[in-house]
Parts: C-alpha cells; sequence; structure tokens
C-alpha cells in the first residue's frame, strides 16, 4: 500500500509540470498532504501514538487543508489564476520532467542501502528536482512557492523512511512546514499580492549592485 | 538557566509587543541585553557544562557568546539612536525581533545537536525577517521576501542533509543526532552520503554564514535593513552560521571523506573571494560595499579551516575580529547616511569636511578591514596564512594574495572617495551628530587594533580550546 502510495506521489509531480492553473496546484498541494497522510499511517508502526497524532495533525491540518486554503486566498486577492509565460515551454518541462524521473531513478540506484526503501529516495529526488524545475523554469513568484511547497513535501517524505528510528526529525520537518504555512503563505504572500498587484517575479527586482 | 533564559526572552518579546510606551520596550531590551551579558558571565563560570540535554558551554558557545553580548549592547544603543523618531508600533516590533534574534542566536551557539542547531538558524530566519522589513517599503518587501524564500530553501536543503546523516548512521546502537554521538558514528558509515550530506549542509548553512553559492540574501538583506541591524546580520548572524558550519565540518574530520571535506571549504572560500574581488569593483552603494566584504571574510575563514592546523585557530580570530570591526563600520554607515542622506557611494563625499570624528572611524576601519597593520585582522590573515604554506599550498595562496589585492583595491578607492571628495551638490538641510554616538565604534576598532600587540591569555586558551580538533 505504502509502494502504491508514493507512486501517486510521483505521478501528482508529473502532472504539477502540465498543469498551468494555479487552483490545480493549490489541489495537487492537498492532494499530496493526503497521500503523506497515508505513508505516514501506513510506515510509521513503531512511532509513539503521541507522536503519530502530531504527524497526522500536521499532514491533514496543515498540508491538506491550511496550504491549500492560503493558496486559493493568494489566488483570489491577486485575481492571478495560471501561468502566462514560462522560461520554457510546456511540452519542455514535462520532457524534462521526464529525464529527471530516470535521473532519480539512476541516483537512487547508487545510493541504494539495505537500512531505506529505494523508492524513497526515488521519488524524493524527483520531487526535489521537480521542486527545483519550479523555482527555475517559472516566472511568478506563486510557482517559485509552489516550488518551495514540492521540496517541503520532498523532505517531509524522506524523513519518513527514517521516522520509526528517528521521529524527532520528522517532528522537526513538521516545524518546517508550520514556519512556512505561517511566514510565507499568510504574511509575505499575501503582503507582495497587496502591495505590488501582481505576482510576477519580474516585479522584484529593485535591488542590484 | 537556559530554560530560564528562553522564558524570560518569550515573556520580554511578548512585552515589548503588547507595550504601549517606548521607554517601557527600551527598558525591556536594555533589561534583557544585560541579562544576556549576565548570561554569558555564567556560562564562563560553567564551562562544558550541559543544560536541558541539548546545550553546552563549551569554548567555541563561549566565545561566540561574549563576541554577542559586545555586539548586542552596541546594536541597542546605535538601535536606540536610530529609532530616536520612530512610532511606538515600529519601535516595539525592532525590538521585539531584535530580542527574538539574539535568543534564537544564542541557541544556535549553545546547540549541542545538529537538529537543535537547525531549529534555532530557522527561528533567526523568521526574527530577522521583522527587522529586514522595518521600513517597510517595496524595496523592504523583496528583500524580505528574498531572504525569507531563500534562506527557506536552504534551510530545507539543510535539513535534507541532516536527513542524508540520519539515514547514514541509521541501525547504529545509540547513535543520535548529537554532534558528540555523530563525530564517532560516521566514521563507518557510506563516505558517499556523508559527502551529499556535507554538501547540503554546507549549502544550507552558507544562506547565515554568506558564503556561495547562497550569499546573496545576506547582501540584499545588509542594504536594506536599518544601519544598526546591519552590522547584527554582518557579524552575529553570521557567526550564527560560522558556528553551524564549523560544527558540522568537526563531525568529518575523523571520517573517511575528512580531506575531501577540506576540498570543499577551500574551494568555497575560493569561490566567495573571487565573487567578492569581482563586485567589489562595481558596486555603487556603501552597506552592499561592506556586506561584499563580510562575504571576502567569510570566505578567508573557511579557507583557514580548509587548511587546517593553526588556520582553525586563525579562523576564530579572524571571527572574533571581523565582528568587531565590520559592526563599528555598519554603526558609521548609520551616522554618515544621516548625514550625507545617501548610501550611493558616487553621491558622497567631504565626509572629512562634513564630520571629521566619523571620517577618522571610517579610515580606521578601512586600514583593519583590510588588515593593514596595526590591524589585529593583520594577526588572523598572516595566520591564514601560514597555515596555507604549512600544507605547501602555495597556489592557494597566491590566488588568495591575488584577489585580496583587487578586494583592497575596490574598498579603498570607495571609502577615501567618500572622505576626501568634495561633494558635487552642497546638502539640503544638514543634519549634525553627536561625536560621543561614535565613541563605541572607537572602542570596537581599538580592541581590534590592540590585538595586532597583545592577545589576552584567557581569550587564547579559549581559541585554542575552540579550535582543537580531536582526531
Amino acid at each position: 500500500m505504502t509502494t502504491l502510495l508514493i507512486v501517486l506521489f510521483a505521478l501528482s509531480l508529473i502532472y504539477f509540470t502540465i498543469s498551468e492553473r494555479f487552483r490545480t496546484y493549490s489541489w495537487l498541494v492537498g492532494f499530496q498532504g493526503l497521500l503523506l497522510f497515508g505513508i505516514s499511517y501506513f510506515e510509521l508502526d513503531q512511532v509513539n501514538t503521541l507522536n503519530l497524532l502530531f504527524i497526522f495533525a500536521e499532514t491533514i491540518f496543515f498540508k491538506t487543508i491550511v496550504v491549500p486554503w492560503q493558496l486559493n486566498r493568494i489566488i483570489s486577492l491577486t485575481n492571478d489564476t495560471r501561468i502566462h509565460r514560462n522560461t520554457l515551454p510546456g511540452y519542455y518541462t514535462v520532457i524534462l520532467a521526464s529525464l529527471l524521473l530516470v535521473v532519480s531513478y539512476i541516483i537512487g540506484n547508487i545510493l541504494k542501502t539495505p537500512v531505506i526503501d529505494r523508492i524513497y529516495l526515488t521519488v524524493s529526488l524527483f520531487a526535489m528536482f521537480t521542486a527545483m524545475l519550479f523555482i527555475i523554469t517559472r516566472k511568478k513568484i506563486f510557482s517559485h512557492l509552489i516550488g518551495f511547497l514540492i521540496l517541503e513535501n520532498a523532505v517531509f517524505l524522506l524523513s519518513l523512511a527514517i521516522g520509526n528510528e528517528m521521529p524527532m526529525l520528522i517532528n522537526t520537518g513538521i516545524l518546517l512546514d508550520i514556519f512556512i504555512s505561517v511566514l510565507i503563505l499568510g504574511t509575505f504572500m499575501t503582503k507582495i499580492g497587496s502591495e505590488i498587484h501582481t505576482l510576477e517575479a519580474e516585479n522584484l527586482t529593485r535591488l542590484k549592485d | 538557566m537556559i530554560l530560564y533564559y528562553f522564558i524570560a526572552s518569550i515573556l520580554i518579546i511578548a512585552g515589548a509587543l503588547l507595550s504601549r510606551n517606548k521607554t517601557l520596550t527600551a527598558l525591556l531590551a536594555g533589561g534583557f541585553i544585560a541579562g544576556q551579558a549576565v548570561f554569558t558571565a555564567y556560562m564562563l563560570d560553567n564551562r562544558n557544562l550541559t543544560e536541558l540535554g541539548y546545550f553546552t558551554f563549551d569554548s567555541t558557545a563561549i566565545i561566540l557568546m561574549i563576541l554577542l553580548s559586545v555586539l548586542s549592547i552596541a546594536t541597542f544603543y546605535h538601535g536606540l539612536v536610530y529609532l530616536k523618531d520612530e512610532q511606538t508600533e515600529n519601535f516595539n516590533i525592532y525590538h521585539a525581533g531584535f530580542i527574538a534574534l539574539i535568543a534564537s542566536i544564542t541557541g544556535v551557539y549553545l546547540a549541542n545537536n545538529i537538529m537543535v542547531t537547525w531549529i534555532f538558524l530557522e527561528a533567526t530566519t523568521l526574527s530577522v525577517a521583522a527587522l529586514i522589513y522595518h521600513h517597510r517599503t517595496i524595496r523592504t518587501l523583496e528583500a524580505t521576501w528574498k531572504y525569507v524564500f531563500i534562506c527557506s530553501t536552504g534551510i530545507a536543503l539543510a535539513y535534507v542533509g541532516i536527513l542524508l546523516l540520519g539515514i547514514s548512521i541509521k541501525g547504529v546502537p545509540g547513535a543520535d543526532l548529537s554532534y558528540q554521538s555523530l563525530t564517532h558514528t560516521v566514521v563507518h558509515t557510506d563516505p558517499v552520503y556523508l559527502k551529499l550530506a556535507f554538501i547540503f549542509l554546507l549549502i544550507g548553512f552558507s544562506a547565515k554564514m554568506e558564503v556561495f553559492p547562497l550569499y546573496t540574501i545576506g547582501i540584499d538583506a545588509n542594504y536594506v535593513a536599518p544601519a544598526p541591524v546591519s552590522a547584527f546580520i554582518s557579524t552575529a548572524l553570521v557567526n550564527a552560521g560560522f558556528c553551524a558550519i564549523f560544527r558540522v565540518f568537526k563531525i568529518f574530520t575523523n571520517s573517511a571523506v575528512a580531506s575531501w571535506t577540506n576540498g570543499v571549504l577551500i574551494i568555497t572560500g575560493l569561490i566567495s573571494l573571487l565573487i567578492v574581488a569581482g563586485y567589489m569593483q562595481r558596486v555603487k552603494n556603501f552597506k552592499r560595499l561592506f556586506a561584499y566584504s563580510t562575504v571576502e571574510n567569510m570566505g578567508l575563514v573557511l579557507l583557514a579551516i580548509g587548511m587546517g592546523g593553526i588556520g582553525y585557530y586563525a579562523a576564530f580570530l579572524h571571527i572574533v575580529l571581523h565582528s568587531l570591526t565590520k559592526s563599528s563600520l555598519f554603526y558609521q554607515m548609520g551616522q554618515a547616511h544621516k548625514i550625507l542622506q545617501t548610501y550611493k557611494i558616487f553621491k558622497t563625499g567631504s565626509y572629512l569636511k562634513l564630520y571629521p570624528v566619523g571620517a577618522l572611524v571610517l579610515l580606521l576601519g578601512l586600514i583593519v578591514i583590510t588588515a593593514i597593520p596595526p590591524s589585529g585582522m593583520f594577526v588572523s590573515e598572516v595566520l591564514i596564512f601560514k597555515s596555507m604554506f604549512a600544507g605547501n599550498n602555495w597556489w592557494i595562496f597566491i590566488v588568495t594574495a591575488l584577489l585580496l589585492c583587487f578586494v583592497i583595491y575596490g574598498m579603498s578607492t570607495k571609502v577615501l572617495l567618500m572622505i576626501f571628495t568634495p561633494l558635487e551638490k552642497e546638502i539640503q538641510h544638514p543634519v549634525k551628530v553627536n561625536p560621543f554616538q561614535s565613541m563605541s565604534q572607537y572602542i570596537l576598532l581599538g580592541v581590534v587594533i590592540w590585538f595586532c600587540f597583545s592577545q589576552p591569555a584567557f581569550l587564547v586558551e579559549l581559541l585554542t580550546d575552540a579550535a582543537k580538533i580531536v582526531k
């Protein structure tokens, strides 16, 4: 079951690269939160109940409800609903994403060790690469933010691979989530949206030498 | 004691935010800073004590805490001068952010567990964001957004590094993420995982130490933040990044990848220097100029650590002296801005005529930061070069010396221009600065000059102990 959920997580990443609508991104972020909840449920069988409840609350409450809600709020506030310009055309992004999946698989094979399931490494790496792809190739700050949220989910997924032995690692990852949700989504995106009325990254290039 | 320290920090932050009176907020912040100094004295009396399981008062922590106390006092004073006419709400947010930053940095210095270091570094991002955004302009919004976004990405990457370390020690009985435990356990683990972990951690923490690759956000933050905050970011916060990287580096010194990590630090240091050597020639703003100088000095510190041997001692000495020098330069910049009403290099001039006390600070600061004798930084840089000679790394010495020439040229021409070149336009409504306000800068620079001739025995002992690498 865990493997199936991780595969679905990888598919959601490909869907991210195909899609150009912000509402779809928001929906996908929530969906990934749900998948991470499922993976935590099946994987973390040696963790004490309190820790487990904390992790569940984080995946369901923060990743599946709060973060998508905040994203939708930003979309409504800025009235920006989709990508208009990419550095790369859409189909190139999909091809690049597929290549990154292959590269992740190869690296996952190189790094394989008996203590960790290879699929965790492969899909986490793929998610990290997808996140970087979003941050580098997209022009809008909203897409950069989505890239960051994907990176955060990649890290969370990787932390689940050793979560039974080191639950503190997952709890700390949760701190990162809360930190991002409160600070970036709640404060700055809203502020940027209301101050410059658009989420074009080009409007934030005044600071130069 | 540390528990009380953190509880007091939270209460004082809350008090500052709820206060409706600037005097009360200033008293609360002043009280906190006095408490910070008392706490540092307590640490000196209880060396190597571990509290709450995650905080140890080792020599590295004590040196950085002494510096933090000194910098906090000076920054607090200059902050009060800077915010004299500020509205109560902004005044309170500034001080709450400042106290939160000091407390978070304290956590980074004292942490004996990589996870705890990571948590407190994350907290520094949150608190420094409030300070960078102080002026509430589009520029500060941009700098704050970039700072938060890139630091968060860096923090996430550092977390990947910690996870990789976790994977590499998975299954080792009794292993945990304390620096002491990791130093012993990584000896027997997979070198590929260790290399990846080190790279991720270095990239992540580079945002705080202001070295390649994530140094850019520090430059922007220094540029837009109030001058006293720039002084604090460029010193105490940068030292937190150094502390994190040095502690991570120490984990690997007994592992199979020890010499590889040395090489990575040397390359990172050289690239940082190379970037600064280029940008120093084209930079047009004084705060950015001094921010680039921070990148240069931190690059030198990484080179020193990468060299090993006497380099460790040199790195710590350089950190101490750089903090004292750079803070005084930024404090002076705040005063220069009041008088010249700009940070733009080519719009400044006649500073010697307008404010001779400040011009002398800048001149002294220039001599000290460029490590020209009688600067104490001359001693630390000679020691860094000595570590290069000891390892027969002549080519690194030649490249470093060459790049430093470019840096010194770039910095000198710009600072001298401000002091001596006549102003093109008269300043509208000139502001007077009380020369007493520059006193702290003379004291700090005086200490650095004194270090060229003599170093107190207790500090040498602390530095030697902090620089000790157990093989």
